[in-house]
């Protein structure tokens, strides 16, 4: 399959990893945040925070691995800030 | 399943990095791991028999904490209690050091009763073979610490990161071919091609083990870390953990309540298990806690062998059970459950079998891994004789060889001299120390050395011999008793000994084939040797 030179994905191996390690770290911090919150059980859920400290590293694992579909590291840096505002906005406005 | 061509490229890359920065330390993490699964039978294995007691029986438990704590200090502070295990001594508390961490010299008191229910007792120097295999498993062998942590565990959990990563690009680049070749190995057409098929097929089948393997390494390493970002992100003024509401206070050691309280509590509030463990802490201080390792075999457990109660010794108020199936405890279950699938602590002897064998295909996955790179990276010139490989793929075929087959070879060494040495020094565990480190390292000088090539024939054959003399050891044991060598000879530990004889059998295999391969494969590879050599 042929694929136009401006839809290629660059690699930008440096500022995919670190965005998605950084950024992509405080996203899944955000929206562990959001289940810890709003999720079943609520904030005071009898050892819920031992469950959060599992769900962290997996959704953050997830996103670092899937990162590099950005097609640019700009876009990577673009896309995860966004994010982060939207679910900490939601976190800080609703808690 | 169709995958753009440029998305498939950069994950090959990664996929190929990946594996080439972590494959190493964690074949050392993955064949260690498969030992650990085994932790308690190769302690017995390498524990004298004689410094086991016989056990007492459940009437008698209190009888022997009352002679024991009224004639010995130390175990009034704090003691262990085995119950339903005729492998420990059924009391044991320690003179020198403590349960925590890893020391050379810790010394237990063993402490049962005579058959006139009066104390026996004897002190013995702890035996840390199965201790080590299971720090090789966490840290790889990389000594030195950071804050409580070895820094190899560090370097193991970043390690996991990699291999989630090398996990998630493996899949995306096997998918447009998966459903065409999974079952398919292709032994004829190259061997690259047959290592390459088996790779997939071995990654692709424990492929939940090792995404679970990988997810927990992370957070075992990293949870420290992970609690504090999530407090200040996300939990802010509210408190992680509910504050305990018990009071500081001292009580006498006489208000310790005797043991069936504690099976009546088990009973209660995890109907099904049974105490092997009954641990109490700090008893002379104002924060004592009892902690409870209680086994089912058809549950997952929290811990490697067992499921926890943390409870006071003297209220009785249980703080945390990991066994608990009350409504409340459902995170505390799940949570659970993440640890079980670590440590196999799950399904009884079958699941620890299968955990020892999903460990050694995990190994096989990262050795095979780098001969795919290696491979890929081969210099091909079907003509001539003895190319040279590029410097890059020399060295790492000699780093795969050496540091794999050193920690294999390692380990096996140190149980042999662990057998041998027993009767000629005082204590035992400095030379288990010096037994691996050096295996290891002139395992990887050797390589470096000599190359690739030859270095994997003669260590395949060094690891096939430790191997035998394991089993040898325990044989020459049983036969000529007056050498002073310990013997145990009972289901478990000759079980150790078959293993170290197959593991023996499938070395001379490997020897076998390496060499043949060397001698007569293809010339134009970083296996090849120059000509046969009659020295090999």
């Amino acid at each position: 399959m042929r694929i136009k030179k401006s839809n290629r994905i660059a690699p930008d191996w440096w500022t995919k990893t670190i965005a998605a390690t950084l950024l992509g770290y405080l996203l899944a911090l955000g929206l562990v945040g959001l289940f810890a919150w709003f999720g079943p059980g609520g904030i005071d859920a009898k050892s819920k925070v031992q469950f959060n400290v599992w769900l962290t590293p997996l959704i953050w694992l997830l996103i670092v691995s899937f990162s590099f579909l950005f097609k640019s590291g700009l876009r990577a840096f673009l896309w995860l800030s966004a994010s982060n505002c939207v679910v900490y906005g939601a976190l800080y406005l609703f808690k | 399943m169709k995958i753009r061509s440029d998305v498939l490229r950069i994950y090959q890359l990664i996929h190929s990095w990946t594996g080439i920065f972590a494959g190493i330390i964690l074949f050392i993490g993955f064949f260690a791991g498969s030992l650990t699964m085994f932790k308690d039978q190769i302690a017995q294995w390498a524990t004298p028999p004689h410094h086991v007691l016989a056990p007492v029986k459940f009437t008698q438990l209190d009888s022997l904490i009352s002679q024991a704590t009224s004639s010995h200090d130390k175990a009034r502070s704090g003691f262990s209690l085995y119950l339903n295990d005729t492998t420990r001594s059924p009391m044991m508390w320690y003179e020198k050091g403590t349960a925590r961490g890893l020391a050379l010299d810790k010394q237990r008191q063993h402490a049962s009763l005579n058959a006139q229910g009066q104390l026996i007792t004897h002190r013995a120097e702890q035996g840390v073979l199965a201790e080590l295999i299971d720090q090789l498993h966490r840290s790889a062998g990389i000594a030195g610490a950071i804050g409580y942590r070895i820094a190899g565990e560090y370097v193991l959990g970043t390690a996991a990161i990699v291999y989630f990563l090398a996990i998630v690009s493996g899949i995306i680049f096997l998918l447009p071919s998966l459903t065409k070749n999974f079952f398919a190995i292709r032994k004829d057409k190259s061997e690259k091609r047959f290592w390459l098929d088996t790779h997939n097929l071995v990654g692709i089948t424990s492929l939940p083990f090792h995404l679970v393997i990988s997810l927990t390494v992370v957070v075992f390493t990293f949870n420290s870390q992970i609690y504090a970002s999530l407090g200040t992100a996300v939990y802010g003024d509210q408190p992680l953990f509910p504050r305990s509401n018990t009071v500081a206070h001292v009580y006498p050691f006489t208000e310790l309540p005797p043991v069936a309280k504690f099976q009546a509590i088990v009973d209660e509030q995890a109907p099904g298990y049974i105490i092997k463990e009954l641990r109490f802490v700090g008893l002379d201080t104002a924060w004592p806690f009892a902690q409870l390792g209680i086994y089912n075999p058809t549950a997952l457990m929290r811990g490697p062998t067992t499921d926890y109660i943390f409870m006071h010794p003297f209220t009785l108020e249980v703080s945390n059970n990991s066994a608990s199936t009350a409504d409340d405890a459902i995170w505390n279950r799940i949570v659970a459950s993440f640890y079980a699938l670590h440590f196999g602590s799950f399904g009884g002897d079958i699941g620890r079998w299968s955990y020892f064998i999903l460990g050694l295909g995990g190994a096989f996955l990262f050795y095979s891994g780098n001969l795919l790179w290696l491979e890929k990276r081969r210099v091909k010139q079907q003509s001539a004789e003895n190319v040279k490989q590029t410097r890059a793929c020399r060295l790492m075929a000699a780093a795969t060889v050496g540091m794999c087959l050193g920690s294999i070879a390692g380990v096996a060494i140190t149980m042999v001299v662990a057998k041998w040495l027993y009767p000629l020094v005082d204590n035992i565990n400095h030379a288990y120390l010096y037994s691996y480190y050096g295996v290891f390292f002139s395992f990887v000088f050797y390589s470096f050395y000599k190359g690739a090539a030859k270095a994997a024939i003669t260590l395949l054959k060094v690891c096939m011999f430790s191997c035998f003399a394991i089993t040898a050891t325990s044989l020459v044991a049983m036969l000529l008793p007056q050498l002073g060598l310990y013997v145990v000879i009972n289901f478990t530990s000759i079980g150790v000994d078959i293993v170290a004889l197959l593991a023996g059998f499938a070395f001379m295999y490997f020897y076998k084939i390496t060499k043949h391969r060397a001698l007569y494969g293809p010339k134009d590879s970083v296996w090849a040797l120059p000509k046969p050599l009659s020295t090999i």
